[in-house]
């Protein structure tokens, strides 16, 4: 059947529609153009407690939104993220917990399209100025510039030991030595130090034959602190709403305290002029284990999600606002004037964490 | 096409509605010794334009609250402690939970009875006070450990207190019986309970200003301030404050939103309220009220020599178990460890309970009297504490007693379950009636309470404070009213005798629970 010239005409008129139509769909879904004409995706998922000041930054809002993204965020601990079923039922498109080991845990609760480490953060303790000085008269603990370190095993073994106070050079304060985690089948920070504690009472990276030997010290270590919060941002908040009585010494991320200082910097000078023992300051562990952020995309809605906060602009609020290091452990290269040197550029002794079968082990005991 | 317009109009509508701010009252359950925090919270809800409602409740309350199967119908809690909120929001509807202040649970002494037991100017330890209590030399005001935050605190740090050197609640304190008898005996010292630590506050400045103070109260520092505030301003003799020398267990007043789907506003005015607390400004009007605030927030109160009161002094916290622990711990505590309780039940079962009254009243009591419903609430009886109920109407039906133990429980109900309502009200002969069964049990180591239930009026009032005076040996005697009830006579019982009444009118159980809470 021969079309008339009528019909053909029509055809070419739908043909260039359908392209036009066509093209507009495409472009429209660049996350770019999408970020400009407003119509941004919204993903579901849960986030460590540390990195929500991170997300709800306005700048970090602005920068997604220019991406077509906005996160709706859920605080969460990040080892429950990855493995309770209730967190898990209610189909989170990404997650974002704050260890790298924990992406394998994820894998085996759900379907992982994309994972990629975001930022980079040391574990460290966090105490208070005139406990940081007694640590150096007990010669645990050493200043090194502005920065504290401290010898990760000897205080280990000074809390396992039940020692006082007073023989770690704090005369000031009653009883015993006291060192708080995350409870580490819920939340990172306590699970990374879980792992560095079994390194270092093995005398080296732990091993499913090492781990029997040291985990009756660990399960002490762990159930001599008492309660365990689910969340370390929960744990940094009661750190300094407690003071050195309430929080002698917690373990955190190296970027909380930065976070904190630039939160409200007012604040931070106020402190800095006080007298008292009221003065936060981070003790970096030699060892210590670094914490990666990875981002896990559960939905494909959240594959643009990594891409945008790998991004330059979101890499810098990370550094700048929040004291994240890039995923190399990197500083970044804009640094707040507040707080310029008080991070050391490197982080020389760091131990890698057991494999996952270990810590899956390790977690079982001090559940 | 005419309901396709209702449909937009209404889609409109609720558009409208889910943008604009909740037109019911932001509602926020706070703990009793937030209340002078009252009017920060008021006047910032005044400037943004939001009506806010502030209610109080016992941090167990609050743990119920969030425990239960419905969300409860509020938008922010603000307890004692987040500890409450650790054992009993499994369903995680709290969010945003941040700590607005912290103050420890100390020792407030009656400044001639530091004096006397030699504990002015020097560290004091549990051991201390446990001395003090064995030899009748010191007896305190002590909140309920299973009710209220301040006595859950107080009673921690004790059994802390009995293992190693007493810095870390050791899980297993809970099995050693040196350990246990001696929290028991700590315990001998309450004098009186509440579930509430203002309304332990009220009544201790009440005995004050009557000439007749109790001898201790452990409180928050804050609220020790709060009391001494006042003390001092009448001129009266001030709390010594013992700042135990194993270390105390903090409140952390955290401020959380409660999640039930309220919408964006909601929440919003959530957060520009807790960054408000967190403020610098209203962080100072917090620290100035003796709460101790985060490192920069603000400058502390001046220090205060004379009570041996000192905001920026290092106290430490006694190291908490898991809650799970410490759930056992309040077990203990209620069944095993806590003053027996000598509680007398007045019962109205005159003839305008009929119906209505007399099944909530037997509702009530099947909860009171059953160990499992009862615990709960932590308010379960133990084989030691002595338990009189008398139904009354006009006159005394019947004078029932039993103890704790289940059966005797069951005894009791079983004898409730027969009553049936009739006749006139007579709650004075009750009371009397009961006072002449607790006589025999005074002076044995109970805590004496007696709750009077009723829903009218009773016409014979006269000689109660008479008979009060000569045969209630000081007993407390609380209320509970039911319907409609005339709250007059039982106000008037209530303060003569240092008690306070249940409004049982929403809820009869209810009251009837917090009325155990007292005792």
């Amino acid at each position: 059947m021969a079309l008339s010239r009528r019909s053909l005409v029509g055809l070419g008129v739908l043909g260039a529609s359908a392209a036009a139509t066509g093209g507009a769909i495409v472009f429209r879904e660049s996350p770019i153009v999408r970020g400009l004409i407003g119509r941004s995706v919204a993903l579901k998922g849960y986030v460590g407690g540390e990195k929500m000041a991170f997300v709800e930054n306005p700048r970090t809002i602005a920068a997604l939104k220019s991406s077509a993204l906005v996160m709706t965020s859920e605080r969460a601990g990040s080892v429950e993220q990855v493995r309770d079923p209730k967190l898990l039922a209610t189909k989170p498109q990404f997650l974002w917990p704050s260890s790298a080991p924990l992406v394998e845990l994820a894998r085996r609760s759900a379907k992982v399209l994309k994972d990629e480490v975001i930022f980079n953060s040391p574990i460290v303790i966090y105490s208070w100025k005139p406990i940081a000085e007694g640590l150096i008269r007990a010669g645990i603990a050493t200043r090194e510039g502005a920065h504290y370190y401290v010898d990760a095993r000897a205080l280990i073994d000074a809390v396992l030991q039940r020692k006082s106070w007073k023989d770690l050079g704090q005369p000031d304060l009653y009883g015993r030595v006291r060192l708080t985690a995350t409870d580490p089948n819920k939340s990172n920070s306590g699970f990374m130090f879980a792992g560095l504690a079994a390194n270092l009472l093995s005398g080296d990276v732990a091993t499913m034959d090492s781990l029997p030997g040291v985990l009756p010290k660990l399960t002490d270590l762990f159930q001599g602190m008492g309660f365990k919060s689910s969340s370390s941002g929960k744990v940094f908040d009661d750190y300094v709403a407690g003071g050195p009585g309430a929080q002698p010494m917690v373990v955190g991320y190296e970027n909380q305290l930065v976070e904190w200082i630039l939160a409200d910097k007012d604040r931070w000078k106020r402190i800095e002029g006080a007298g008292g023992p009221a003065k936060p300051v981070a003790l970096y562990m030699k060892p210590t284990v670094f914490s990666a952020h990875p981002l896990i995309a559960l939905g494909p809605e959240a594959i643009p999600l990594i891409e945008a906060l790998m991004s330059k602009p979101l890499q810098e609020i990370g550094w700048r606002d929040h004291g994240f290091r890039g995923p190399l452990g990197s500083v970044g290269a804009q640094t707040d004037p507040m707080i310029a040197g008080r991070m050391p550029d490197q982080i020389t002794s760091v131990t890698p964490m057991p494999d996952i079968e270990t810590m899956l082990t390790l977690l079982k005991s001090l559940s | 096409m005419k309901r396709l317009a209702i449909v937009l109009a209404a889609a409109a509508i609720g558009l409208l509605a889910g943008c604009g701010p909740s037109r019911t009252p932001f509602h926020i359950i706070a703990g009793s010794e937030q209340k002078s925090l009252e009017p920060l919270i008021l006047d910032f809800c005044k400037q943004q334009h939001t009506e806010c409602r502030i209610d109080y409740k016992g941090s167990l309350d609050i743990g119920l609250m969030l425990d239960a199967e419905a969300a409860p119908e509020v938008d922010a809690i603000w307890p004692a402690s987040s500890l409450w909120v650790e054992m009993y929001d499994s369903r995680r509807r709290v969010k945003a939970l941040k700590s607005i202040y912290t103050t420890p649970v100390i020792l407030g002494v009656r400044m001639d009875k530091a004096k006397d037991l030699g504990w002015v100017g020097r560290s004091v330890r549990m051991t201390d006070v446990l001395s003090a209590v064995k030899a009748h030399k010191l007896s305190f005001l002590m909140t309920s450990a299973t009710q209220s935050n301040s006595g859950a605190a107080a009673y921690l740090s004790m059994l802390a207190s009995t293992l190693g050197d007493g810095s870390r609640l050791d899980p297993s304190a809970l099995q050693d019986a040196a350990a246990q008898a001696m929290v028991k005996t700590l315990l001998q010292g309450v004098a009186r309970s509440s579930g509430s630590s203002g309304w332990l506050k009220d009544l201790y400045l009440d005995t004050a200003k009557a000439g007749q103070p109790y001898e201790a109260m452990w409180n928050y520092e804050a609220v020790i301030k709060e009391a001494n505030d006042v003390l001092r301003s009448r001129g009266g003799s001030l709390l010594y404050a013992i700042y135990p020398a194993e270390g105390s267990t903090y409140a952390d007043a955290p401020l959380g939103y409660v999640e039930h789907g309220q919408g964006q506003a909601n929440r919003s005015f959530f957060d520009k309220l807790q960054a408000f607390l967190l403020s610098a400004k209203a962080q100072q009007q917090i620290a100035s009220s003796g709460r101790r605030t985060a490192p920069g927030m603000a400058s502390p109160p001046k220090s205060e020599a004379d009570w041996n009161f000192d905001p920026s002094r290092t106290v430490p916290s006694i190291g908490l178990p898991e809650p799970a622990i410490i759930s056992k711990s309040l077990t203990l505590y209620q069944e095993v460890l806590r003053r027996p309780s000598l509680t007398a039940l007045c019962l109205d079962f005159s003839g305008s309970m009929q119906g209505k009254g007399e099944a909530q009243l037997k509702a009530a009591m099947r909860t009171l009297l059953n160990p499992s419903e009862a615990s709960r609430s932590l308010i379960q009886w133990s084989r030691a504490d002595h338990i009189i109920v008398i139904p009354f109407d006009a006159t005394v039906r019947t004078v029932l007693e039993g103890d704790g133990d289940a059966t005797s429980q069951a005894r009791l109900m079983a004898s409730v379950e027969t009553e049936t309502a009739g006749g006139g009200t007579d709650m004075y002969a009750c009371a009397s009636a009961a006072f002449k069964a607790m006589q025999p049990y005074l002076n044995k180591g109970y805590l004496p309470a007696l709750v009077l239930m009723t829903d009218g009026r009773s016409e014979r009032e006269n000689d109660f404070a008479q008979v009060w005076r000569t045969e209630g040996h000081q007993i407390p005697v609380f209320g509970v009213t039911f319907g409609d009830a005339d709250k007059t006579q039982l106000n008037q019982a209530a303060d003569l005798t240092r008690a306070r009444v249940f409004d049982g009118g929403k809820n009869l159980t209810e009251a009837f629970r917090s009325a155990r809470g007292y005792n």
